[in-house]
């Protein structure tokens, strides 16, 4: 009887050792098979994530560069969890920005309430400026000829953009409505800046790295 | 036999632990100071969960109440992170300095290559959402 009850204990202990190393041999096969060129699959292979770049570069500077990839949906979940300083629920309090006297808020707001048309344009020697709305767009150019090289500006934001950035209270910009509102759509370039020591580019496409 | 059969089961559970510790992977922190100090932790991430439960209650809700106002961001981040197992984020260099943050093999890499000290930092994302649940769980409510 003692002989039988050893006999199947032994059993049921090799029976569980067995199991382990089945199973010790599962996971590292499994691991093996993902280090070996199978990426891990994840939901940004379903559909089509939206990415926004930023780049500076210094042509007379090669080692000087920034780069800045942020796929749209991380910040539309991140942005609403910091609260801190003008930052509250995804939305920054504008009232507390020094924009040097201008009231961003009032003016994107006529902006938005307006027709397509030039609001502002100045030409001289200096300068050129043109501040447009056109075709659902919010335009910026300034091409500064002050300095020996001459300085481009170009913003181009979606008017979509815009009224999501405004559908929050008074004084505020809400920023996660701003994102929600850029990845619905296309590849764009948003904003680019050139002067005589960088380049600046904010675009928005669906490549997870800036080439 | 006696020492076969132990030998068996112990080796048995070393290979389901190297296994385990292999497929969540290595937590791994370098620092480096110029004719100062070198820091190399290398950590299985298995770990590095199990060691929160050994650290004393009150140093444990110390940290959670230092780390609280970021908690949030934190899981969100590593959340969202955990959807890009491969992704370039951030890349700044001049001169002197180099800041790579980046995802690989889901792991969170952070790069710091500066002319006095650097950093090396590799962390499994998945270590990052366990050790932020741990912290949130310990943090003081309001």
């Amino acid at each position: 009887m003692a002989s039988h009850s050893w006999h199947s204990l032994r059993n049921s202990f090799f029976g569980a050792a067995l199991l382990l190393l089945i199973a010790a041999a599962t996971v590292a096969l499994n691991s093996l098979a993902q280090a070996s060129g199978n990426p891990p699959q994840s939901s940004s292979n379903t559909k089509q994530d939206r990415w926004l770049h930023v780049r500076v570069e210094n042509p007379d500077a090669k080692d000087e560069i920034v780069r800045v990839n942020v796929p749209l949906e991380l910040a539309e979940r991140v942005l609403p969890t910091i609260d801190r300083d003008s930052l509250h629920h995804g939305k920054v309090r504008v009232d507390q920005i020094d924009c040097h006297g201008v009231d961003l808020r009032a003016l994107l707001d006529a902006v938005r309430a307006s027709k397509d048309g030039e609001f502002v344009t100045v030409q001289n020697k200096d300068a050129d400026v043109r501040v447009a709305k056109q075709n659902n767009y919010f335009l910026v150019h300034v091409i500064d000829r002050k300095n020996s090289k001459k300085a481009h500006v170009e913003v181009k934001v979606p008017m979509k953009v815009v009224e999501a950035l405004l559908s929050s209270g008074k004084d505020e910009l809400d920023l996660v409505a701003g994102l929600h509102a850029l990845s619905t759509q296309g590849d764009t370039e948003l904003v680019s800046v050139k002067d005589e020591r960088n380049t600046v580019r904010v675009w928005l496409d669906s490549k997870n790295v800036s080439d | 036999m006696l020492l076969a059969k132990l030998a068996l089961g112990f080796g048995g559970t070393l290979l389901v632990a190297g296994a385990y510790t292999f497929h969540e992977g290595v937590m791994r922190v370098d620092e480096d100071h110029v004719n100062v100090r070198h820091v190399h932790v290398w950590l299985p991430a298995a770990v590095v969960p199990l060691a929160l439960h050994v650290i004393p209650k009150h140093q444990l809700e110390r940290a959670a109440e230092q780390a609280s106002p970021w908690l949030p961001t934190l899981r969100a981040l590593t959340k969202e992170l955990k959807k890009y197992p491969e992704a370039e984020l951030i890349n700044v260099r001049d001169s002197n300095q180099r800041v790579h943050i980046r995802t690989h093999n889901g792991k969170l890499l952070i790069d710091v290559d500066g002319s006095e000290e650097q950093v090396h930092l590799a962390c499994p994302l998945a270590v990052i959402d366990d050790v932020s649940s741990e912290l949130e769980a310990n943090a003081p409510t309001v």
